[in-house]
């Protein structure tokens, strides 16, 4: 019995040795608008991590509609990181999947939350349909593109700083809720995703105002294919939207990449990650890492928070976003 | 870019999706709207925007800038509600495009049966397999040792097998043949790499060269004397894995500890377990030489058995099922089991060889009067086979004839001529204590003919002719009648 014992172990430890040797490879599943963003960040990172430990870094990037992207994460998709565009998404994650934490969002400064952006309209140069405050988009003829909030976090950031807008207008449920029907009805094509959506209004030439991440406003005003074609419009008042990161535990774990998956994140709030956010029009969250210079294309804008208006992303994901929420009561698929 | 080209190019999208629900109505808009200028003009805005909104309307697209019907209708509004629904179609062939490359995909055929595999990149995979053999037998000039004539199922094996990602894999097979249904195969690998996979569960044992082989590619009806010696399954684990793209191929295990020639229990009655391992190689298995269907290895086991019964101790039959040997019912195993067997096989275009040697040797008691012995039971078998129709014979059999056959048409199959001889030889020293040489052979010789059609990869009909002579096994110390024995089957395997 001895003897097969020991011929065991040894065959084991032959097994488990032919399955370690493996490139170190990180996954960032992420939304939509970063695209351009992380294909920097992660330039940047690798070439620091290349200096600091010698080791060579490869790190793959995928994008997709924010809850899409979280469902792919609890189906198994082994991503190191995520970079979703709300909290809720990477909840779904730690509750439906046990992948992280409940408490991931406490690990980084920030509640996690690297960067902000907020929510603001594109408009047609000369905005010829007058476009000012959230009451135009509800108005006859205004096309409104905005994604699904069923499947994009930036879509849910777009319908929130509507519904937060429209509380303070109209302080009445009813009135609240016959707004945002409205203004869906006024919403010609549904896309999936922010990028989408941004594809519709931007080369398809389709509707009037397009709701939007402001880094990807931004993104299309310093493109010189689209820059004189569209201005950006400040509504009077807006949502911060804080897009969260955290490293997932188990995949992490399975893959041998804490240690690189948390510096990368951290590297985030470094001033070389910070600057790297303002430059792709997110706001710091730490703005004092980063030149003036660079601050002065955010406008001041009044911001309501997910927390403060809404009560937090749990309760707003069962009551506005969940199956029979208020966005089901709003909008019929045609 | 001009309105009217505009148009054109925004039509010609649309007439030529897939996915639209109406797409006489938009290949009608199309035509309308990509006629030549002299034409056009034949056509108003206003009849152009009526079959738009009938357009709309059956799409349920309807647009909020489209109005209501009243309204003058400008051709930038036109223009705005066709771009809505090109990109609404855009999305939805998006919608499709992702549906289809997340759906599992499901094939069915001939060769390969139903398997379901998960969307790219495929790494789960069930497949659904079946093997039934339904036999006619018949003994010629049994009066002596009578045996029936019968019809029976040999095998009926539905089997479920496929990987669950990469690092696993499972296969679950049941046999129905019987008059109850049994667990065949029934275990998980953990596939680490080509080299190092750990499998766990009950399955073939590693020792038997014919044993390991297909029940569905054997050359004929029943397996030859060496596989009398050979555990068949058993409830273990073991590590497996191959070098040299399959050149070296080698396989250890630990299990409950199987008798000879038979299923290992389903529970380890003993206690003590028994190790079991194989190598075979291929050196020349990718060269493409003369060589190159030439493989050899050895097998071996070890493990104590202590008890009696037929969870312990072998009864060996002829390649007709016969039981021609057994220990007196007073005989415990009591001691150390092991086997080993030298086996070689050689394939070249249409000749098969296939051989193997096996040495069984079982430490027995016998209680009343404290005899004790270490018995060493052998067998050999030499198996070869021809394809006459020019198809490679291989391992597992003709895979696939070069003609199937077709009632009426040009193709025959497959046909493959075969002949095997072999020997069992008991230990001297088993008898007259542990065995009755009255009742049961010392040693048994046999020969075998038989003929093998392969109407289709899937389908085979076989016919054996064996002969089996005995030393041995009669009363007063005469040889058991021999054995004549013409068996049929026919096969459906996939």
């Amino acid at each position: 019995m001895k003897t097969l014992l020991s011929s065991f172990a040894l065959a084991f430890a032959l097994a488990a040795g032919t399955a370690s040797a493996k490139d170190v490879e990180l996954l960032n599943v992420s939304y939509d608008p970063t695209r351009e963003f992380y294909a920097e960040v992660n330039t940047a990172f690798a070439a620091q991590w290349k200096q600091q430990t010698g080791e060579t870094l490869k790190i793959r990037a995928s994008h997709g509609g924010s809850g899409k992207q979280a469902r792919s994460v609890i189906d198994g998709l082994e991503a190191d990181v995520v970079t979703l565009a709300l909290a809720a998404d990477i909840d779904a994650i730690a509750s439906n999947g046990k992948l992280l934490p409940a408490n991931w969002q406490t690990r980084l400064p920030h509640q996690s939350s690297p960067y902000t952006s907020t929510i603001v309209f594109l408009v047609r140069k000369g905005n010829p349909k007058g476009v000012r405050d959230w009451g135009d988009l509800v108005k006859p003829g205004v096309a409104v593109i905005t994604p699904n909030p069923k499947t994009s976090g930036g879509a849910r950031w777009n319908y929130l700083a509507a519904w937060a807008w429209a509380s303070q207008q109209y302080r009445d449920g009813g009135k609240v809720v016959d707004y945002l029907t409205r203004l869906f009805k006024n919403v010609p094509v549904l896309d999936t995703g922010a990028r989408g959506s941004t594809t519709t209004f931007v080369e398809r030439g389709i509707g009037d105002v397009l709701l939007a991440w402001e880094n990807e406003a931004l993104l299309t005003l310093n493109d010189p294919a689209t820059r004189g074609k569209f201005e950006i419009v400040v509504p009077s008042l807006s949502i911060k939207a804080e897009p969260p990161v955290a490293w997932v535990d188990k995949n992490v774990a399975k893959h041998g990449t804490r240690k690189q998956a948390e510096a990368y994140l951290r590297f985030l709030y470094t001033p070389e990650g910070q600057r790297l956010a303002a430059k792709h029009g997110y706001r710091p969250a730490e703005p004092d890492k980063v030149p003036a210079a660079e601050l002065a294309r955010f406008p001041q804008v009044k911001q309501v928070t997910i927390d403060n208006a809404f009560g937090g992303w749990k309760k707003t994901q069962a009551e506005h976003f969940a199956d029979g929420g208020f966005f089901d009561r709003i909008y019929q698929p045609k | 870019m001009p309105y009217r080209h505009r148009r054109a190019t925004a039509t010609a999208a649309l007439s030529t999706t897939v996915l639209h629900p109406v797409p006489w109505l938009l290949g009608a808009l199309g035509c309308a709207l990509a006629l030549p200028a002299q034409a056009q003009s034949q056509v108003s805005v206003e009849e152009l925007a009526r079959r738009l909104e009938a357009i709309e309307q059956r799409l349920g697209t309807a647009s909020p800038a489209a109005g209501d019907g009243t309204a003058a209708v400008d051709t930038a509004d036109l223009d705005q509600r066709l771009r809505v629904i090109e990109r609404k179609l855009e999305l939805q062939a998006e919608a499709e495009a992702a549906r289809v490359a997340s759906a599992p995909v499901v094939s069915l055929s001939a060769a390969k049966g139903l398997s379901i595999k998960s969307a790219p990149p495929g790494d789960v995979e069930v497949k659904f397999r079946g093997l039934i053999q339904a036999d006619g037998r018949f003994f010629i000039g049994d009066e002596r040792v009578p045996q029936n004539d019968t019809f029976l199922f040999r095998r009926v094996e539905p089997t479920i097998e496929g990987t669950w990602g990469s690092l696993f894999a499972f296969r679950l097979g049941a046999q129905l043949a019987g008059d109850s249904a049994t667990v065949n195969d029934a275990y998980v690998d953990l596939r680490f790499s080509p080299r190092a996979t750990v499998r766990v569960g009950r399955y073939k044992v590693p020792l038997g060269l014919e044993r390991l082989q297909s029940s569905s590619a054997g050359a004929m009806v029943e397996g030859g004397f060496a596989s009398e010696l050979a555990p068949v399954r058993d409830l273990g684990v073991q590590l497996q894995g191959e070098f040299a793209e399959g050149a070296l191929s080698y396989a250890i295990g630990a299990f409950n500890g199987a008798p000879d020639g038979r299923d290992g229990a389903t529970t380890n009655p003993d206690n003590e377990f028994e190790l079991i391992g194989r190598v075979f190689v291929e050196p020349w298995k990718n060269s493409g030489g003369a060589l190159s269907g030439l493989g050899f290895g050895v097998g071996a086991s070890q493990g104590d058995k202590r008890g009696s019964g037929n969870n312990f101790l072998p009864r060996y039959r002829t390649p007709g099922q016969a039981q021609f040997f057994n220990y007196r019912s007073t005989v415990l195993a009591d001691g150390q089991h092991s086997r080993w067997s030298p086996q070689a096989y050689y394939y070249r275009n249409r000749l098969g060889l296939l051989g193997e040697y096996i040495s069984a040797r079982q430490e027995v008691l016998l209680p009343t009067g404290n005899a004790r012995a270490a018995l060493d039971h052998r067998a050999w078998q030499l198996t070869a086979g021809w394809v006459l129709t020019g198809e490679d014979a291989s391992y597992r059999g003709v895979v696939r004839p070069n003609q199937a056959f077709t009632p009426g048409g040009a193709g025959w199959g497959a046909f493959e001529l075969v002949a095997r001889y072999g020997r069992l030889s008991i230990d001297e020293d088993a008898f007259p204590r542990f065995a009755d040489p009255n009742a049961v052979a010392s040693q048994a010789d046999s020969w075998g003919l038989g003929l093998n059609w392969y109407l289709t990869s899937n389908f085979k009909l076989v016919a054996n002719y064996t002969h089996t002579d005995f030393e041995g096994g009669a009363a007063a110390a005469a040889d058991r009648e021999d054995e004549k024995a013409f068996f049929t089957r026919a096969q459906l395997s996939f």
